[in-house]
């Protein structure tokens, strides 16, 4: 994704370590760098959590809208997603530079979480057919250090999680338009069930049958092609996609996504685990950036 | 010292979209906010109102001891409060917000207090204290949070203070605050306990307001004021199913709290009655309403009820209560009002269909309170009602006239909520106040834009050989127009001329605008938009630029211009024998004004070609007059007057009512004949697309305020045809009441439907008549320079006359037929701009003096007259109840009044009755019916700078009690210094503008032709 200039020495020697099972900062194929995850670090949004896994920064904010829902689904809210890649994260991202990858990651997440079984938005519904609650969530590539997808969806869901609405009081209705009020007690909020919020999990293939899971920037120029998939903490796929060019076999393409849909539940239990010790802890100071 | 500690307040707020926003707010806590204890040795600080105390007047606390307050006492004991004995008191910060953000006149009031140094009220912010800072826990209300803190601020003062040996009370009228503050082992009393305690202050219990305890308030109850609006589908398919009725709102002119709905299907105006039933409906929307049934009908209520007044009575108030208060008040006001009238259809509003909300003029209200971000705004309108806007600006619109958008009017404000616009200028500036009128009555005003300048002939304009070929050379006929003093667009010329047969040979010659204009140029499609000239009475808003207008189309005297003629071969005796249009050109002899050409026929010693011409028009205008009039055509009066103003000044040095010469109706009654010949000629010419214009005859209901106050001066009128009418109004004239038979033909002519513009394909020819000039077809023709009606008749006849080539819009009924809509609009906004403009400036001739008038009853009602004052061309309404003269009353007493006064104090305020069904109004002996004269005195409240209007006193016939002294005593006793200065002043003025030359800027422009 981010183009590293490596020497074709540099790559052999990033394939051959794979290939023996050893990656060039010590994990084996299948392991997880160490997640850093803070959520409501923004004040102003409903939802908000940064997450680092090395260098890869992404802060996503959640903001709550009342609108009108989609005439399909009258009774559903909404989630809709969008990227900025700063151009302080990578050089590429320049002025427009960062638009492909920034769509391509907002429509995997609107695809992961269409399914049903993910996220119930009949509970964002105010009023069918007239008023839903529309959660914007956007997501801030801060810096980019391999494996956006993963850390971004990681993200996503623990925002999620945090997001806090506040409690709407339906209290009448004029000209068919309707009237509503919100709480004057900032504690009165409605929260997000996210248990079955899915996360993405990204196989990069190094050779024709071995991937690795989270990969570095300089892993990624290894590998043209990777395989995202969105796993529920049930294990449920809700959907794969592939990126860049290249081509997977179907023994190496069924093993990435078992280990995808195994990999999933267990980052799963362990974010929310986290989460629960994180809200749990009263006087929390939050860092943020400082 | 300084900041301790961050925190933040978050809360969520409702936009006025709709969205919900999260507002975070920082918020720092110090450690340098000091007690205000004077003599305090750990506190700092420049204020210290608080005195160190030694005595106790209570039996309950023995030991000296300050005083806390919490909201409630704030909000309900401010009598006590404010008596003297009550000092040394701190007030907490959360107390002051709680009680701003409750009711702001008490808010205003306990700042007052606080400003008072000899209160010592002490303001402890304790909301940035660190101790004393408390955050809302969950599941706590905003009410329990604040208590808390209250408390938790007394408990800080009561160890605090221990170390100057003092001690502080809180006083609540909450029992469980008080309690919860005795657990904290702080002394708290209610109110009533406290007061009943002091011993010094015996008079102080009785101030002390019994208020029940106040209750928990739901939060998220909101006091709704209006009932909702059905949703738009529920309407239409009840609309559809004949349950609701779709129609204009037309709100009353004299009570705010009433409208009517015109509905299509129904014969009659559905009548609309009070706020709630209104509904948040304003004037002009298209409304969907609910007919009640017919037992609760109503009919329209007699009294005139002022907006202004009912606000400034319920004041500023912004509590809810307020609102209930304010409904009942009015409900109350409109029982009262009940006409006896007819019943008329009654219902209420459920729906607006479409919203007809525009930018308004006005001004801004005065706020008691400075920093309130919140005020009222009063449109210039009547008709519509204050709206609310949030400025941080309002010192600068103070004084200023204003525009401001409505953006939204929800079901819990009292008025609509808008938004600032932008400042127009001041009040009382000349310019400020003509764009307000124009703005208000949509008139385009702005300057012509370079494409329409564009479009002018290039000067030096001359006229060329080819001119000459195409054109009938008039140059000869010894043609001259007649216009009033001061007129510079002179459209119309006349000549006579003997035949050689005894015939007279008559033209009526009008300036060639067609000419100048050509169809779908910047400058035809600017006149067309403009429609008309608009004349305020200083001001003229030209249709086309001046150049045209004032010098290449307008008919001046010795100099060679293209007109349109229309000429007539006449009897002696005014028989029409042949009519011919021409383009031509002509050179008029003189521009003569209507006491020139007077002058000139009344001297029999003149006896030029010109004088004798235009002797022989006006005997022959006499004879088609008689004519007319034979055939039913109406004889009406408008009460038009002529302000001659200072240029330099722009005051108003003199008014006269508008004479009348012979030699006015001489040029009326040939206009009128040119303009029957012309529609005749279109019509004949073009069956499908004459501009024709038509007036239709009213309904005969539209008679009955006429016919009723009729009969209660015991003439009957026979309104069946315009002939029977007219006849009536002849005979119909007092001994006693000169004015009666003008005062007679003013109502009438309110009883007229308004004359409009069509196209001829568009309606029945049965249609085409006009009602009051008793004509079958009519049109305009004489004044194109002005109208642009006037215009397309042009380019029509030039078209028949083979002057001139058609072009496709001319001739297609569609677009004639959308153009005479505009056009129709255009003229009746531009005649009430015109009044607007009237009235403004007869308002400023009263200012500053007491004025007496003679004025004639035109309506009554049974709190208030309506008078016409034919001095100033106005109508006055004179109140028949006490408010305003309460006020005066203790107005006479500010400024001290000796005796004179006095005697009108015992007298008891005298009783009006009024009876609706013969309309008389009765106090004691006395009878007042409709165009019975009364002497009246009226000055312009100037006390509010930004709202001044007329106040009207009745001097004769008079009434104990009620009526004042004529204006020579006032001079004395009341206003003696400022009226002797005033006097002399304006006769000052008189004097030097005789000098100069009189500019009577309305009278510019003649109305030569009434319909």
């Amino acid at each position: 994704m981010t183009n590293i200039n490596l020497s074709d020495a540099e790559k052999r020697y990033i394939v051959d370590g794979v290939k023996l099972g050893i990656r060039v900062d010590g994990r084996e194929s299948l392991d997880y760098r160490q997640l850093e995850i803070e959520t409501g670090l923004v004040d102003t949004a409903n939802g908000s959590a940064r997450i680092r896994l090395d260098r890869t920064d992404v802060l996503v904010t959640v903001k709550m809208e009342m609108e009108p829902p989609v005439p399909e689904e009258p009774r559903n809210g909404l989630l809709r997603f969008f990227v900025n890649c700063s151009a302080n994260a990578a050089p590429e991202f320049e002025g427009r530079g960062g638009e492909d990858l920034a769509t391509s990651l907002s429509s995997m997440l609107e695809r992961v979480y269409s399914s049903p079984r993910t996220l119930d938005t009949s509970k964002l519904c105010v009023v069918p057919g007239k008023y839903v609650k529309v959660l914007y969530v956007d997501i801030e590539i801060l810096e980019c250090g391999g494996n956006l997808f993963d850390t971004s969806s990681l993200g996503v869901k623990a925002a999620l999680f945090a997001t806090k609405m506040p409690k709407i009081y339906i209290t009448g209705e004029d000209g068919g338009e309707l009237e509503f009020s919100v709480s004057d007690n900032p504690t009165d909020v409605d929260r997000l069930d996210v248990s079955n919020a899915p996360i993405l999990i990204t196989h990069l293939r190094i050779t024709e049958n071995l991937t690795v899971v989270d990969p570095t920037p300089e892993e990624e120029c290894c590998g043209p092609v990777c395989v995202v998939v969105g796993v529920t903490p049930n294990g449920f796929i809700t959907a794969t996609q592939q990126f860049g060019g290249g081509t997977f076999t179907p023994q190496t393409l069924a093993t990435a996504i078992k280990s995808a849909k195994d990999l999933g539940q267990k980052i799963h239990y362990h974010l929310r685990s986290k989460l629960i010790q994180e809200e749990n802890n009263v006087d929390r100071q939050i860092k943020g950036f400082l | 010292m300084g900041i301790q500690e961050r925190k933040q307040k978050v809360f969520y707020r409702k936009t006025k979209k709709g969205n919900i926003i999260k507002i975070v707010r920082e918020h720092y806590l110090r450690d340098d906010v000091w007690c205000g204890l004077d003599g305090c040795g750990m506190c700092e600080g420049e204020l210290r109102p608080l005195d160190v105390l030694t005595t106790s007047d209570s039996s309950l606390v023995k030991e000296p001891h300050h005083l806390i307050i919490d909201t409630n006492v704030a909000l309900h004991q401010a009598d006590v409060l404010a008596h003297d004995s009550i000092t040394n008191i701190v007030i907490p910060q959360t107390v002051i917000q709680e009680v701003r953000h409750r009711s702001l006149p008490i808010y205003k009031r306990l700042r007052d207090l606080i400003d008072t140094s000899s209160k010592k009220f002490y303001v402890f912010t304790n909301e940035h204290h660190g101790e004393c800072f408390v955050e809302r826990e969950e599941k706590e209300s905003a009410n329990d949070r604040n208590d808390r803190a209250i408390r938790l601020a007394s408990w800080w003062y009561k160890q605090h203070f221990r170390l100057s040996n003092q001690n502080v009370v809180l006083l609540t009228n909450d029992i469980t605050n008080r309690d919860k503050a005795r657990e904290l082992e702080v002394e708290a009393y209610t109110m009533h306990e406290y007061v009943s305690s002091l011993q010094n202050s015996p008079g102080l219990l009785d101030i002390v307001a019994q208020v029940e305890e106040e209750k928990e308030e739901d939060v998220t109850y909101q006091g709704y004021l209006f009932p909702p609006h059905w949703p738009m589908d529920k309407i239409r398919s009840s609309i559809k199913a004949g349950k609701l009725h779709q129609g204009v709102l037309k709100t009353s002119r004299n009570n705010f709290l009433e409208a009517n709905v015109l509905v299509e299907e129904l014969e009659k105006p559905v009548l609309i009655q009070g706020r709630l039933n209104l509904n948040r409906a304003l004037h002009d929307d298209v409304v969907a309403i609910q007919i009640f049934p017919k037992e609760q009908w109503s009919a329209p209520s007699a009294v005139v009820i002022d907006q202004e007044k009912q606000e400034e009575e319920t004041g500023n108030n912004e509590d809810e209560n307020a609102d209930e208060q304010m409904l009942k008040k009015e409900q109350a006001l409109l029982v009262a009002g009940k006409g006896d009238g007819e019943c008329q259809p009654t219902g209420c509003v459920v729906g607006i269909v479409r919203r007809k909300w525009r930018q308004y003029c006005g001004i801004i209200k005065k706020n008691d309170i400075t920093e309130s971000l919140r005020h009222l705004f009063i449109p210039s309108d009547k008709k519509i009602p204050f709206i609310r806007i949030e400025t941080r600006q309002a010192e600068l619109m103070y004084n200023k006239r204003l525009i401001v958008a409505i953006d939204s009017w929800p079901r819990n404000s009292r008025n609509p909520k808008g938004h600032f616009v932008r400042v127009i200028g001041t009040i009382g500036d000349k310019d400020a106040e003509n764009e307000v009128i124009l703005l208000e009555h949509d008139c385009p005003h702005t300057k012509f834009s370079e494409a329409v300048l564009n479009c002018l002939p290039k000067m030096p304009w001359t006229i060329t050989e080819k001119d000459e070929a195409e054109r009938d050379d008039l140059r000869h006929l010894d043609i001259c127009s007649v216009d009033p003093v001061g007129c510079t667009d002179i459209d119309d010329a006349l000549h006579c001329r003997t035949l050689p047969n005894g015939n007279f040979e008559v033209g009526v010659h009008i300036a060639d605008v067609s000419h100048f204009i050509r169809p779908n140029t910047a400058l035809d499609k600017e006149a067309q938009n403009r429609s008309t000239t608009v004349y305020l009475t200083n001001r003229r808003i030209d249709m086309v630029p001046d150049l045209l207008s004032s010098n290449l189309c307008s008919l001046r005297g010795n100099v060679d211009r293209f007109a349109f003629s229309v000429i007539w071969e006449m009897t002696p005796d005014a028989k029409v024998l042949s009519s011919r249009f021409c383009k031509s050109i002509i050179k008029s002899r003189g521009e003569l004004s209507y006491e020139m050409a007077q002058n000139r026929i009344d001297n029999p010693t003149m006896t030029d070609d010109l004088t004798i011409s235009l002797r022989n028009l006006n005997m022959l205008a006499k004879q088609i007059k008689a004519q007319r009039i034979e055939n039913g055509a109406l004889v009406l009066a408008s009460m038009e007057v002529k302000f001659h103003i200072d240029p330099e000044t722009d005051s108003v040095i003199d008014i006269v009512a508008k004479q009348h010469l012979e030699t006015m109706s001489m040029v009326e009654e040939f206009m009128l004949l040119a303009n029957v010949t012309a529609a005749e000629t279109t019509l004949e010419h073009f069956p499908d697309c004459a501009l024709l214009r038509r007036h239709p005859a009213p309904p005969h209901s539209n008679f009955d305020p006429l016919l009723a106050a009729a009969k209660s001066q015991k003439i009957e009128l026979d309104v069946s045809s315009n002939k029977t009418l007219a006849n009536s109004l002849n005979a119909a004239t007092k001994d006693n009441n000169p004015f009666f038979n003008s005062m007679l033909r003013i109502m009438t002519t309110r009883c007229m439907m308004q004359a409009l513009y069509f196209c001829s394909g568009t309606l029945e020819p049965s249609e085409y008549s006009h009602y009051g000039l008793a004509t079958p077809t009519y049109t305009h023709f004489t004044s194109p320079i002005r109208r642009y009606a006037d215009i397309i008749v042009h380019r029509l006849l030039a078209v028949i006359i083979e002057a001139d080539r058609t072009y496709p819009e001319l001739l297609e009924p569609k677009k004639l037929a959308d153009l005479t809509q505009h056009i129709n609009y255009r003229h009746k906004m531009a005649q009430y701009a015109g009044r607007g403009s009237a009235e403004v400036t007869a308002i400023a001739s009263l200012k500053g003096k007491v004025s007496e008038f003679d004025s004639y009853v035109l309506f009554l009602h049974k709190n208030a007259i309506q008078v016409l004052v034919p001095t100033i061309g106005q109508q006055l309404t004179l109140y028949l109840d006490k408010r305003n003269r309460k006020k005066d009353e203790i107005g006479k007493l500010k400024t001290k009044q000796p005796d004179a006064m006095e005697i009108d104090e015992e007298v008891p305020f005298p009783e009006f009755e009024f009876n609706e069904k013969e309309l008389y109004v009765t106090c004691n002996d006395l009878v007042i019916r409709p165009f019975d004269e009364l002497r009246i005195q009226a000055s312009v409240d100037a006390t509010d700078v930004q709202h001044q209007r007329v106040v009207c006193k009745l001097v004769r016939p008079v009434i104990p009690g009620f009526s004042v002294d004529p204006v020579v005593k006032e001079v004395v006793s009341k206003e003696k210094e400022k009226q002797n200065h005033d006097s002399q002043k304006t006769e000052e003025e008189s004097k030097d503008t005789k000098k100069k030359r009189e500019i009577s800027e309305r009278g510019k422009k003649k109305k030569k032709i009434k319909k």
